[in-house]
């Protein structure tokens, strides 16, 4: 009953809260609850942590029925599940889950007593331990129960079967009282457990296999829109306080067991930002709990820790509960930045000069196709019949003279391979992303219905991006503002040039490593094409931290243009690669380019950092065609 | 207080500027605009004062109906209302502009304070606060770096050398003001929102007789300077110090 | 024609407001003494200038706002910062010096300010003292001292400036040391204000301070119009930047390409070792 009420007052949370919509793609979801639930996929990249909540989440799973069985046992101690409770080879099975659920425990406990992980910091540790005990003291109770039964002869099941409980029988006394004793004592620890069950962390054992289904199946780079067309009572700006979570985001919260796997792989985390997306998560989920009035950002959650995040999505990447980080942060964002104006002030030219001039540098748009009149790039003018492919260049390249290299070698690349292909020049404006990720999400939906105008007036129906936060949002965020569009990075197209053998590059031995970029490895799935490219100009080599573990440049959620406190992330990336031993560190991004060559710098390292596609157009210039 | 604000629409020209065809204007295709400096500091400077003390704040504008986004951009950050003098889009003169303003302050009445910036960043022709101030028969102080409303009265402050020179006006006033008189707010959306139902009165008298009469704009001569280039990253400061030395700075 | 000058005394942009005066016709130079009072001034200037066919000043801050009451006053049309008169076609300064108007002044007097270091500055001549009648507008009160620790920008002889390249306020350090080796004024973009880096009296530019400085040293400064406007009065400019296509190089006399984050401490230590420190 007091389970029953504390579980009312939980589902009132969530179904009080804001709503979205995560409805659809079932198979997808479906696919995520067999790989992730039940196969504890996520858990599983930690071998050994990963085993030890496998043994107890199957544990729970196959001694589930002797709960009932002991409920039904405790009116009739001669009673038991019809089938279930005579199978021999089902108590044999309990008896092994007896043993792995306990060697689970003690796993555990020796992981957080002896080995002390810092993902742990922060974490409830005394909640942890009081739960583990009474894992252990639940599984304890049914094998002494069970042994207690053989012992008074009142097993419905062949004895010899369950090998444990039957060895364990010989130290019971063969009275009914011991039977008694323990069936009663398994049923007070298990109802113990589940009160204590919802006001504890492991609440997820209830809602995170919920969290999981309604975690995102696609489009994860995508963020969901804010309508602005509303009704004053209806509009809303982002998450001021607890009430303004959406009922995912309170999932999230409920779901979260404080693991620390995101706090793990957080590369603000890692470089000494107050920032912890687990302690974040644990924060608003106090506020939620207090059903508390008060701002989140400051009380509960540190400001500064909203600022930190770089979008990377390393967290979500990690949670094995679906935990979507990233939008509580963008949300938070959003209020600070569009409501209260209360936001880090060296990044308030760019929010200007976005808004202004269409582009993060405040330079004249007038100048945005500089670049492209030395390399003869067709500007698409209105009127103009459209192009095969659309090459949309971005801010980066086109105004910065560390990216333009990568928008010059694309371009070459296109032209040697027979592209029908031409850029929006002037036309083009930001894509609004860095906006975006900083939270203004009106000044980015602007530019978002600008440049659908523009494209879906040109009759554009692919574009390739060498920018993986433009290709992000021109493929995952416009079709909210009537885009569709086949999107390609430049990579994906250039992969595909050369397997059809219109690009011939050359090879040569030189080792080179690839930096995953977040927005192309981890929010899009994109891996092996730039992978194709490296391997057809070089030797590639990898580090330790690549593909969906990618380690963030440091320029994503905006901060290619706010300032880093603590250790800087370029740096710490800049040394991963340096230790690899290439002599050439190969990026897709613009960013990645800017962050990793100002991080090579400063790390004092003999690497050049360049785009692949430079890397396959010098190849071409030296042998290959 | 009721304090008017007048601004004017420019654009973000950035590094070069391109002429039209006619030489009449700046081509100003795919150009960002903004509010001069100087004023957006003054519109800023105005929502402070009646923040502080009530009042209300209009803001005016004589340009062309594109001109609209910058009153709106004033009523986002608290403006209160807007009054658009609609040109044809070719330039006013000063003493036009001026004069289309002290019809519109006469029209409205009951102004405390009108503010202005000193100068327009793109016509810079210093004078269309003092000409509004001498029609209406207000005092003016110009060149503001600071603004202390009172009762009744105004005490300002400019910019003297290394000191700074202190006025007092009595109300009603005309204050043209220049940029570091504040840190200009970053608009709300819910501002900006508000903004778009707020009133706009939209005024369009004739255009009167030019004065100074524009004939052309011009590129000044010597654009594209060639640079001397003493070299490339941190090998270069020998020669830096060479230069500075010969120049006797070093 | 006889030509009203208004001087302030020794001051180099009125004697180069001379040159331009000379140019026109016959100079009558007067001064006005006492607490500055705009609008009284104008009214003794406007008096005075009866029968002159040209009233003319420098276009510093009190000569443009002078000319301006006077023109307010007689109702004619008054052309600021001027730099060539052609009969009644003059050429005034737009975007703070990067672009021109050619414009024809319908009035009489005509009434123009020279537009600062577009003129060589002339022999001083006689000056006339007038007096201003106080008639209760707007006058200086007093003056209160400003404590800035450090070179004034506008008098400084050496400017250092940084620009969005500089990266952060911390970054400003390496700008301050080579400041302060040069006993240099430390100057920065619009950009670096806007973003909260440095204040705005540390302004380069068309609304900011406007130099006048022997060497003018930008670092990680693109070189936008309203900036370089403030800058050009400078001598001498060295830009010191990563981008070879940056605007700024159009304006600037010297160069070094590459990352002002080396180049800058460069500078010092190179300084540092001439000097034998």
């Amino acid at each position: 009953m007091l389970f029953g009420r504390r579980a009312l007052f939980l589902a009132g949370l969530v179904r009080n809260a804001r709503p979205t919509d995560r409805s659809g793609d079932t198979p997808a979801r479906a696919r995520n609850e067999a790989v992730d639930v039940l196969g504890q996929r996520t858990l599983l990249q930690r071998a050994i942590p990963g085993l030890m909540h496998a043994f107890i989440f199957y544990g729970f799973i196959v001694l589930f029925p002797t709960i009932l069985m002991a409920m039904i046992a405790a009116v009739d101690a001669h009673a038991t599940l019809p089938w279930l409770g005579h199978q021999g080879w089902y108590m044999a099975l309990v008896d092994v889950f007896v043993i792995l659920v306990l060697v689970g425990v003690a796993t555990a406990v020796v992981i957080r007593a002896v080995f002390r992980p810092r993902r742990f910091a922060g974490s409830h540790r005394a909640e942890a331990y009081v739960i583990l005990g009474l894992i252990a003291l639940v599984v304890l109770t049914l094998l002494c129960w069970h042994a207690s039964l053989i012992a008074a002869g009142l097993n419905e099941w062949p004895a010899g079967d369950s090998f444990l409980s039957n060895a364990l029988a010989k130290a019971f006394p063969s009275g009914d009282t011991a039977e008694r004793v323990f069936v009663w004592a398994h049923l007070c620890t298990v109802f113990a457990f589940l009160v204590y069950l919802p006001y504890s962390k492991h609440l997820h054992i209830g809602v995170a296999a919920v969290n999981v289904w309604f975690g995102r199946t696609r489009a994860r780079g995508r963020l969901e829109p804010l309508r602005f067309d509303l009704p004053d009572d209806q509009l809303r700006f982002g998450v001021a306080t607890a009430a303004d979570l959406t009922w995912k985001q309170v999932l999230d919260g409920f779901s979260c067991t404080e693991c620390g796997r995101c706090q793990d792989v957080c590369p603000a985390n890692a470089t000494g930002k107050l920032l912890s997306p687990k302690l974040l998560i644990m924060g608003e989920r106090d506020q939620v709990f207090a059903q508390s009035d008060a701002p989140i950002a400051g009380n509960g959650v540190p400001e500064e820790m909203i600022w930190d995040c770089v979008t990377c999505g390393a967290c979500v990447e990690a949670c094995p509960v679906s935990i979507e980080h990233v939008d509580h942060i963008v949300d938070l964002r959003r209020q600070l930045v569009m409501v209260d104006s209360k936001f880090p002030a060296e990044a308030e030219p760019m929010l200007r000069d976005v808004e202004r001039s269409a582009n993060p540098w405040g330079k004249p748009q007038t100048e945005r196709a500089a670049w492209a009149a030395e390399v003869g790039v067709r500007i698409l003018e209105p009127g103009d019949p459209a192009p095969e492919v659309l090459y949309w260049v971005g801010c980066a390249a086109s105004f910065d003279e560390r990216a333009r290299a990568s928008a010059e070698s694309t371009a070459k690349l296109l032209q040697a391979a027979g592209v029908d292909f031409a850029i929006l020049g002037p036309r083009e404006a930001c894509t609004g992303d860095p906006a975006r990720r900083m939270g203004n999400e009106y000044v980015f939906q602007g530019y978002a219905e600008q440049n659908v105008a523009t494209l879906n007036e040109a009759g554009v129906t692919k574009i390739v991006a060498s920018c993986p936060h433009c290709f992000n949002t021109l493929a995952n965020e416009y079709p909210d503002f009537g885009g569709r569009y086949e999107v390609m990075h430049h990579t994906e197209l250039l992969a595909e040039l050369v397997r059809d053998g219109r690009l011939n590059p050359s090879r040569d031995a030189k080792p080179i490593t690839y930096h995953d970029s977040c927005y192309l490895a981890r929010h899009n799935d994109v891996r092996s094409a730039p992978r194709e490219l490296v391997a057809a100009v070089g030797e590639p080599v990898e580090m330790r931290r690549h593909g969906k573990q990618t380690f963030c440049c440091g320029a994503g959620g905006a901060h290619m243009w706010m300032e880093e406190r603590g250790r800087p992330i370029n740096v710490e990336r800049a040394r991963e690669a340096a230790e690899t031993g290439a002599g050439t560190l190969a990026v897709a991004c613009p960013f990645c380019t800017v962050m990793l060559d100002d991080g090579v710098r400063e790390a004092g390292a003999e690497l050049r950092v360049a785009d692949v596609s430079t890397l396959l157009a010098e190849s071409l210039d030296s042998g290959g065609h | 207080m009721k304090i008017l604000v007048c601004v004017k629409r420019v654009p973000i020209t950035g590094g070069k500027i391109v002429l039209t065809d006619d030489e009449q204007e700046i081509r100003t295709l795919h150009l960002g605009f903004a509010i001069s400096p100087h004023e957006e500091c003054a519109v800023e400077e105005a929502v402070r004062i009646v923040e502080a003390g009530g009042g209300e704040v209009v803001v005016l504008t004589v340009g062309p109906a594109e001109a609209e986004e910058q009153l709106r951009d004033s009523m986002a950050i608290g403006a209160d209302r807007g009054i658009l003098i609609r040109t044809d889009g070719t330039e006013w003169d000063p003493q036009a502009t001026a004069a289309a303003i002290v019809d519109a302050v006469r029209a409205e009445g009951g102004f405390d304070l009108i503010l202005f910036g000193n100068e327009s960043a793109d016509a810079g022709n210093y004078q269309v606060g003092i000409r509004v101030a001498a029609a209406l028969g207000l005092p003016v102080v110009t060149g503001l770096k600071k603004i202390e409303a009172g009762e009744g009265r105004v005490r300002c402050e400019r910019d003297a050398g290394g000191a700074r020179d202190v006025y007092e006006a009595p109300l009603p006033a005309v204050l043209t003001v220049l940029e570091g008189l504040n840190l200009p707010r970053y608009p709300s959306v819910p501002g900006r929102l508000r903004a778009k139902s707020k009133p706009l009165a939209v005024l369009e008298p004739a255009r009167p007789a030019s004065k100074l009469e524009k004939l052309r704009l011009v590129l000044p001569a010597g654009q594209g300077k060639q640079a001397e280039i003493l070299g490339e990253g941190a090998a270069a400061a020998p020669r830096v110090v060479e230069v500075m030395q010969q120049l006797g700075v070093a | 024609m006889s030509v009203l000058l208004y001087v302030e005394p020794n001051d180099e942009l009125s004697l180069q407001a001379l040159t331009l005066a000379r140019g026109l016709g016959d100079v009558r130079a007067v001064a006005l003494e006492g607490a500055y009072q705009p609008a009284a001034w104008a009214a003794a200037l406007a008096d005075a200038a009866q029968g002159a066919d040209a009233i003319v000043a420098a276009g510093s801050d009190r000569g443009n706002e002078l000319l301006a009451h006077v023109a307010a006053r007689l109702d004619q049309p008054f052309a600021a910062n001027v730099t060539t008169v052609d009969g009644d076609v003059v050429t005034r300064v737009r975007w703070g010096g990067s672009l021109l108007e050619e414009a024809r002044l319908h009035g009489s007097p005509r009434i123009l300010s020279v537009a600062p270091h577009t003129q060589p500055a002339a022999e001083p001549i006689q000056v006339e003292t007038l007096t201003a009648a106080d008639d209760g507008s707007p006058r200086v009160l007093e003056r209160v001292e400003e404590s800035t620790g450090g070179v004034s920008l506008r008098d400084a002889k050496v400017v250092v400036s940084g620009g969005r390249g500089v990266g952060s306020a911390e970054g400003f350090a390496i700008i301050e040391e080579l400041a302060g080796l040069l006993g240099a004024a430390v100057g920065c973009s619009r950009v670096v204000t806007s973003a909260g880096w440095r204040p705005h009296t540390d302004q380069v530019g068309q609304t900011g301070t406007k130099i006048s400085a022997d060497l003018y040293v930008a670092c990680g400064i693109s070189g936008a119009t309203q900036h370089i406007a403030g800058a050009k009065g400078a001598k001498k400019i060295l830009a010191i930047n990563n981008d070879p296509e940056a605007p700024i190089l159009a304006s600037a006399d010297y160069a070094v390409i590459g990352d002002l984050h080396e180049i800058v401490p460069a500078i010092s230590a190179e300084l540092r070792k001439a000097r034998g420190t």
